[in-house]
């Protein structure tokens, strides 16, 4: 069994003091970005929440240590300091995946969904919530993802990387991946240090490689897997969108495009691979340089590429690498900082 | 009916003939079968042994000159210390016998018993001092251990002191992947395996101080150096946000790779070979071709990159080589 500890020391772990808080920000005031002179929303697809769980949900089960989370009460000052609009923000990490107990599943990811619901009446401008489900049963997930949007206005639905060890490629998936295709529903994946793929331990010591390897691998496999395996040829209207660049695949995409060239391969995918990276695969900006994010968008297209910023972890992001890139567009800028989001996210303008 | 040996591709760039040299190729020699014969490694024995053949396949490629390393790394398993320095003896004899018949067509990398790292170094000293070989050839891994450990400190100073190119290759990453992670459609044991086999190698060899340690050495990384140079920026701040990183790297990781590394334009298209080197900067990229498998590599790649000038097509399809394996021009 993960643990929360676990998770915070794979995925987050942000040096002390470049942790992002809110703390003493609100006389700073509210960056408004503009470019060219006009001002452009600004949306972030990757913002994380450890939202604690109620005890009345999780008292007396093996996850009582999910009582434990972050607050959230400064995150809108945060997004005022970086100069960001609107936060899609999503509960990752997953751990809720592995519970048995179908009850108890519904019930976290329906605090999941009515918390952020509450936080998006709060601040209708500002926040907007990404469906948490419980994918170990894909039907009750895909019935969540239905009530998540219908009832509780989710403009999307955030996933991990695998279900216990299973790729989401597997057909037993299925019936999530036609909810959302049906809905028009951005899926956001997120890895958490690609323990369905390492030995224990392989990505141990320095450099935090657990990290900074392991979550673009999973990202990297994620996509592969459902490239290859057909998920995306299944369901042609399905997006998704790989967090930290889309991991390896996108800037490392030439080995993976001759793949199915190689003697002695059986692939059945119906185009290249870089034709789903141009239409049904979408990468968040978090690269943190200018030459890396060129590359992305030269491999994805304008159209894939959205503003991520991974908070409240303290990456080197901001929105300047993307308002002062030289080989970008006002209109291309505009459309990475945000405009690509309003669409896939039906944020109205 | 004997076939028509097809003609020689010579490449020029701007009417000037200029030399290719492919660092990325792969031999077994027959050498090596008499010697593992009835020990548990003689299925290792065969292979695609060298022979006349691969004139007739870098003629057509534009090769000038190939550089072979013997891959696979199985002999690091054998713990037998005296069988380990045959194999090895029998794989150094049979790509010297066979580069002195087209020694302007050919070149060699070293085989060593890494597992024994003393004896390594000495094979390593040998192989360029007596057989005049130009680089040495290993894995990204030894049974499991990383390179990066201290153990291995006697074959790194060896190569660092003889100013030669260690080209590392990799097997599928199996010391970091579990066991059938990577099966099924897509062939990702090799599409994704190798490439992340080779940045786990690099980034420990940065991260854990071997290059601070050996600041002469010169490490060359099959597949573009894996995913580390086309996705350097988060490796690039990991010693900054990572609080659990430990790093006692000198220098920030870019710097090594400017530096100490050199990778092979194995990226396949012309954006990939664009953002390699912005990356790595020109003289660090060199030209590999995996052969004899067959990946669709062309010369053609490099000649036809309009944003690269002629002096960096040179460098790249051989000038760099040139300097790096001290061909005399």
């Amino acid at each position: 069994m993960r643990n929360r500890r676990d998770f915070l020391k794979t995925m987050a772990g942000a040096a002390a003091g470049a942790c992002l808080t809110g703390h003493g920000l609100a006389a700073q005031g509210r960056r408004q970005v503009t470019i060219g002179g006009r001002r452009v929303r600004v949306i972030d697809v990757h913002n994380h929440w450890d939202m604690p769980i109620p005890a009345s949900i999780v008292k007396g089960t093996k996850y009582e240590e999910y009582i434990k989370g972050a607050s959230f009460d400064d995150r809108i000052p945060t997004l005022d300091k970086m100069g960001i609009d609107i936060a899609a923000v999503s509960v990752n990490d997953f751990w809720w995946w592995e519970i048995e107990d179908r009850g108890l599943a519904r019930a976290i990811c329906a605090h999941h969904n009515e918390t952020l619901a509450s936080w998006n009446k709060k601040h209708p401008d500002r926040i907007v919530g990404m469906a948490s489900i419980p994918l170990q049963f894909p039907d009750l997930a895909a019935q969540m993802l239905e009530e998540a949007v219908t009832k509780y206005g989710a403009k999307g639905v955030t996933v991990g990387g695998h279900v216990n060890g299973e790729s989401l490629s597997d057909p037993k998936f299925d019936p999530f991946w036609a909810k959302a295709a049906e809905m028009g529903q951005l899926v956001f994946m997120h890895p958490n240090g690609s323990g369905n793929l390492l030995k224990p331990g392989a990505l141990s010591g320095r450099g935090g490689l657990g990290n900074i390897v392991g979550n673009p691998l999973e990202t990297t496999v994620f996509l592969s897997r459902l490239i290859f395996d057909g998920t995306l040829d299944k369901f042609p209207t399905l997006k998704v969108c790989g967090a930290h660049g889309g991991g390896y695949l996108p800037s490392y995409l030439g080995r993976t495009e001759v793949a199915c060239g190689r003697p002695g391969q059986k692939c059945i995918i119906k185009k290249k691979p870089s034709e789903y990276m141009r239409t049904q695969i979408l990468a968040d900006t978090m690269v943190f340089t200018e030459d890396g994010l060129r590359h992305l968008i030269a491999e994805m297209g304008v159209g894939q590429v959205v503003f991520g910023t991974d908070i409240p972890f303290g990456w080197p992001v901001h929105v300047d690498y993307i308002v002062d890139h030289k080989a970008l567009s006002d209109a291309e800028k505009e459309q990475i900082l945000g405009g690509n989001l309003m669409k896939l996210l039906r944020i109205a303008s | 009916m004997v076939a028509q040996a097809p003609a020689r591709r010579q490449v020029s760039i701007g009417g000037k003939r200029i030399r290719v040299i492919d660092l990325h190729a792969h031999a077994t020699v027959a050498e090596v079968d008499p010697v593992v014969k009835g020990t548990p490694y003689e299925k290792q024995a065969g292979g695609r042994p060298l022979g006349p053949d691969r004139i007739g396949l870098i003629d057509k490629q534009g090769i000038d000159l190939q550089v072979l390393s013997i891959n696979g790394f199985w002999w690091w398993e054998v713990t037998d210390r005296a069988l380990a320095d045959r194999i090895v003896r029998a794989q150094n004899d049979g790509l010297a016998k066979f580069v002195s018949q087209y020694p302007d067509r050919f070149a060699a990398m070293v085989s060593t018993s890494l597992q024994f790292p003393d004896l390594a170094a000495q094979q390593l000293d040998e192989g360029v001092k007596r057989y005049g070989m130009r680089a040495a050839a290993i894995g990204g891994h030894v049974n499991g251990e990383d390179l990066s450990l201290a153990k291995f400190d006697p074959f790194w100073a060896k190569a660092a002191e003889l100013g030669v190119i260690v080209f590392m290759h990799p097997g599928g990453a199996d010391n970091i992947i579990r066991e059938g992670a990577l099966r099924g459609a897509g062939d990702l044991g090799n599409i994704i395996g190798n490439p992340l086999e080779t940045t786990y190698f690099l980034t420990r060899l940065i991260f854990d101080g071997v290059l601070d340690r050996f600041p002469g050495l010169r490490i060359g990384a099959a597949h573009a150096g894996g995913y580390l140079p086309s996705y350097v920026m988060r490796t690039e701040v990991a010693c900054d946000v990572r609080n659990n990183a430990k790093c006692v790297n000198r220098k920030r990781p870019k710097e090594y790779l400017r530096s100490q590394v050199w990778v092979d334009t194995m990226v396949f298209a012309d954006e990939g070979l664009r953002h390699l080197v912005s990356e790595m900067g020109a003289s660090q990229v060199v030209y590999g071709t995996d052969n004899p498998l067959n990946w669709p590599v062309t010369v053609d790649l490099v000649l036809g990159a309009t944003w690269l000038n002629n002096a960096d097509k040179e460098a790249i399809l051989g000038g760099n080589l040139i300097k790096l394996l001290r061909i005399s021009s």
